[in-house]
């Protein structure tokens, strides 16, 4: 009795698991990659410190840096892309709201079931690791809009880079060579301070750095004064150009796609 | 003689289905270089700031790189598309095709384990070779013979472990479909890029007795290294005995459990 | 109920007392339930197939019929050895089958129109190959065996086409080749015609008679189209509500369960309802009326009788006597089960 008894609250517990599993997992998946670099610097900074940053500093930026790539993380593929690639997209055009309040709506709803499952676990990992973080409210206060911009540079980046479905079905390849390039540029695999003097200067230039690390390393104090604002500046100018080349290919995309006829 | 002949035919058939898709290739390059990339970056980034790490050096860590891509196209070679034509998204038990499987004159779970070949893993294969090459060309020593045996058994041995692994998330199929352990798993795999060193001491444990990832990557590593010790080799071989026995136990009792319980 | 003739030599198939029951938890509606059910899970028994009885002769044709859910499949799905009993035993070839040996697993063979055998996306050739491979067909009688078939089912033009874009009929072919390329001694078939049309229904039809005489291949055939039955399968085997109702020949089925004889009568002139008609004769029941035409239901005893008296009775243009179309029989019984 009391293994049939498990094996129904095995079976409710799965069934509900599996809806909330799948993103779940996903979050879980976001998650590897800088644990792994948490774990792998932090070890290797040890007692002492990696260009000054100490153990607990290592740790307190990966951390971070799980939150803000989890608020950040565009969906857009999802969400625009693939809507255009399977030919859905005459539903949503019909509708007399645009079609990116679709894709906004996706984002913070899928962004809140994520955090739920990310932010106990970062609590966990924070209790466990003792991450040590200079916390200074300056910080604190240009974090905000540092991390707000990021999440918009983000998102209308990949919206941008999804429209162009519009053209070819295969520009999801596109997306591989994106991700290598945030995984190396954007503060994963390293503080950007960290990296070698040729991929840092792509990474300052480039906008991946300020879709994730920029955020974190606001936060997290290792930014000040000229640093700060150029970052800002940076940010701002990446935002309004990903703005405009939404605009842009979504305008032209448009107009190709219904003269195609769908 | 027949099991070889039987493994050739199947590896005719997944050619021929393979090259039926021609457009992925680019693609699946693609990824595969980038994946390449950003492995070595990564430890280039990381040991570009330190010598060592717990006693791993930039080559020896690339060697451990080297490993894991050897590993990981291996699984992709077979092991993994076999089994995911049996338990995976759109598999056999999912439409029902099982039915054909187990009407086969031949053993279900030699069927279930080398039936579908990607060859496109090939080149991952000769990517991750090429990355331990040039590893042990970078630590500039002689690979002793024991080096290259032992090296070959911890290898053999990892990826019995990460067969048997995969067969038992496989088999869980027959009690419970959409189990997505599969993905957790491939998750914390990721981990088995980096040795076991340089992951804190509770991780390490986690990493070697209950998802033995270390086992799979980090040993052989060691062994190619020549830092084997006589314990780690026998956990390999001793873990490896018992987790492909103990997994084709469960998957003999899920088949008896379809035989009895589907309709 | 009527047996076939037992020979000197004993049958190839023997199943007696073959039993299948299933556990299904039983999951109740609404929360104070569900929580009973945690702690005390129910299960209902479900039996889909209840201690049948039959043999069968190597080379027969046998058409195993029944409603949805009356165990056929189950039933078919034990004799390959799919699935093991609850109880009862089953022989055939000499084996048993959910033991599952695989020198018995060579000697038959399932074709199951619902699913498919072949690999997609390339030409149905490799697959064959690979099935060959599997069976260990030795090269030279795969050939032979191979061409034989293509011929048959005159599959020329189908052989190099990737199977995902052969039609619903080309695909059943390279189903039937692919499971008769080891030359088993028996051929389970799973509703084989499932959404064919006519004429390709025909084609195969005429292929399995054809093949079964020409091999001796035992066929076991299940399918919802009558057609399929009455053209193949001289024998058939009703299962209802996973029991063994009639083993025999079909026709012997719908006259002894529908001992009716269907009168259709062309009336003089056009009644408009079932009413208007004048009083009917005992034992005549109106199946039909449209127009002019009526359809009248009579015990097969009374037929000459009732048929005489109403041609006095009514007004009639034309007469014909005719056995209950099987379609409605197996209706008749399916809605009602057999006495």
């Amino acid at each position: 009795m009391m293994r049939s008894g498990f094996a129904l609250m095995r079976g409710l517990w799965l069934s509900w698991l599996q809806y909330r599993s799948f993103f779940f997992i996903l979050a879980f998946g976001w998650m590897i990659a800088p644990l792994i670099y948490l774990f792998v610097w932090s070890t290797a900074a040890g007692d002492s410190s990696i260009a000054g940053l100490t153990r607990g500093e290592f740790v307190a930026y990966y951390l971070v840096l799980i939150i803000v790539n989890q608020v950040t993380y565009a969906q857009t593929n999802w969400t625009v892309g693939d809507l255009i690639r399977y030919g859905q997209m005459n539903q949503v055009l019909l509708r007399p709201i645009p079609p990116i309040f679709d894709a906004l709506a996706s984002e913070f709803a899928g962004k809140v079931v994520y955090l739920v499952f990310d932010l106990p676990i970062v609590a966990l990992l924070a209790l466990i690791l003792r991450p040590e973080m200079d916390f200074q409210l300056v910080n604190a206060l240009a974090f905000i809009p540092a991390l707000a911009l990021a999440w918009a540079l983000r998102f209308f980046w990949g919206y941008a880079l999804a429209l162009l479905a519009f053209w070819s079905t295969r520009a999801d390849a596109l997306l591989t060579l994106q991700d290598s390039l945030i995984f190396l540029l954007a503060g994963q695999v390293a503080p950007v301070a960290l990296l070698p003097a040729g991929m840092q200067l792509a990474a300052r230039i480039l906008p991946f750095r300020y879709m994730v690390a920029f955020p974190v390393e606001v936060l997290t104090g290792h930014l000040a004064g000229a640093d700060l604002w150029l970052g800002f500046a940076a940010q701002g100018s990446w935002l309004i150009l990903a703005f405009v080349l939404y605009v842009v290919l979504w305008r032209t995309g448009l107009r190709r796609y219904t003269a195609v006829g769908g | 003689m027949r099991p070889l002949h039987l493994i050739a035919a199947f590896m005719r058939a997944s050619f021929q289905e393979e090259s039926a898709y021609r457009a992925n290739f680019f693609i699946s390059l693609l990824t595969s270089l980038l994946n390449l990339a950003t492995g070595v970056l990564g430890i280039v980034v990381l040991f570009g700031q330190i010598e060592m790490v717990q006693g791993w050096t930039l080559a020896a860590t690339l060697a451990l790189l080297g490993v894991y891509l050897t590993v990981s196209a291996l699984r992709q070679l077979f092991i993994g598309p076999s089994l995911e034509a049996l338990a995976g998204m759109d598999g056999e038990i999912w439409t029902g095709a099982f039915d054909f499987t187990v009407l086969r004159p031949v053993d279900t779970q030699f069927l279930a384990s080398f039936r579908k070949w990607r060859w496109f893993a090939v080149i991952d294969l000769l990517l991750g070779v090429g990355v331990l090459v040039v590893a042990v060309v970078l630590l500039e020593v002689s690979l002793s013979l024991w080096q290259i045996l032992s090296f070959l058994l911890t290898l053999f041995a990892g990826m019995s472990i990460l067969y048997a692994i995969l067969l038992a998330f496989a088999a869980l199929i027959f009690w419970s479909p959409g189990v997505l352990f599969t993905w957790i798993f491939d998750g914390i795999f990721q981990m088995g890029r980096y040795p076991l060193g340089m992951y804190p001491g509770w991780l390490k444990l986690i990493l070697t007795w209950v998802v033995p990832v270390g086992v799979i990557t980090t040993i052989p590593a060691e062994a190619l290294l020549g830092s084997l010790t006589p314990t780690n080799l026998l956990t390999s071989l001793g873990l490896a005995a018992v987790l492909v026995t103990a997994a084709s136990i469960l998957f003999r009792i899920g088949l008896r459990r379809y035989a009895s319980a589907s309709s | 109920m009527i047996q076939p003739q037992t020979t000197k030599q004993s049958p190839l198939i023997q199943v007696q007392n073959l039993t299948k029951t299933y556990r299904v938890p039983i999951r109740p509606e609404g929360l104070s339930a569900s929580v009973k059910s945690l702690l005390h899970p129910q299960y209902s028994q479900v039996t889909a197939v209840n201690g049948i009885n039959f043999s069968i002769e190597a080379g027969a044709m046998v058409g195993l019929i029944g409603p949805n859910g009356a165990g056929k499949t189950t039933t078919l799905k034990m004799l390959s050895g799919l699935l093991h009993p609850s109880a009862g035993t089953a022989t055939v070839a000499g084996h048993i089958p959910w033991q599952r040996h695989p020198d018995y697993l060579r000697r038959i063979s399932m074709v199951m129109g619902n699913k498919s055998q072949m690999l997609w996306d390339i030409p149905p050739l490799d697959s064959f190959r690979v099935l060959g491979e599997v069976y260990a067909v030795p090269g030279a009688d795969f050939r032979r065996t191979l061409d034989e078939l293509i011929d048959l089912l005159e599959m020329q033009d189908l052989l190099a086409k990737p199977v995902r874009n052969l039609s619903l009929g080309e695909r059943m072919k390279c189903e039937l080749t692919a499971s008769l390329l080891h030359r088993p001694a028996v051929l389970f078939l799973d509703e084989p015609t499932l959404g064919l049309d006519v004429s390709m229904q025909l084609r195969l039809r005429r292929f399995l008679a054809e093949y079964n005489q020409r091999r001796g291949v035992t066929i076991i055939l299940t399918s919802h189209y009558m057609a399929d039955v009455l053209a193949l399968c001289p024998r058939v085997i009703l299962i209802h509500h996973g029991q063994l109702v009639y083993d025999g020949e079909l026709n012997g089925l719908a006259r002894k369960l529908a001992p009716f004889k269907m009168l259709r009568i062309v009336l003089s002139s056009e009644v408009v309802a079932p009413e208007d008609l004048p009083p009917l004769p005992a034992g005549a029941e109106v199946a039909a009326l449209e127009g002019n035409i009526l359809t009248l239901r009579v015990p097969r005893a009374e037929a000459p009788a009732l048929t005489a008296r109403l041609l006095q009775t009514l007004a009639v243009a034309d007469l014909t006597v005719e056995d209950p179309p099987i379609e409605a029989v197996m209706d008749q019984i399916y809605t009602e089960g057999a006495a």
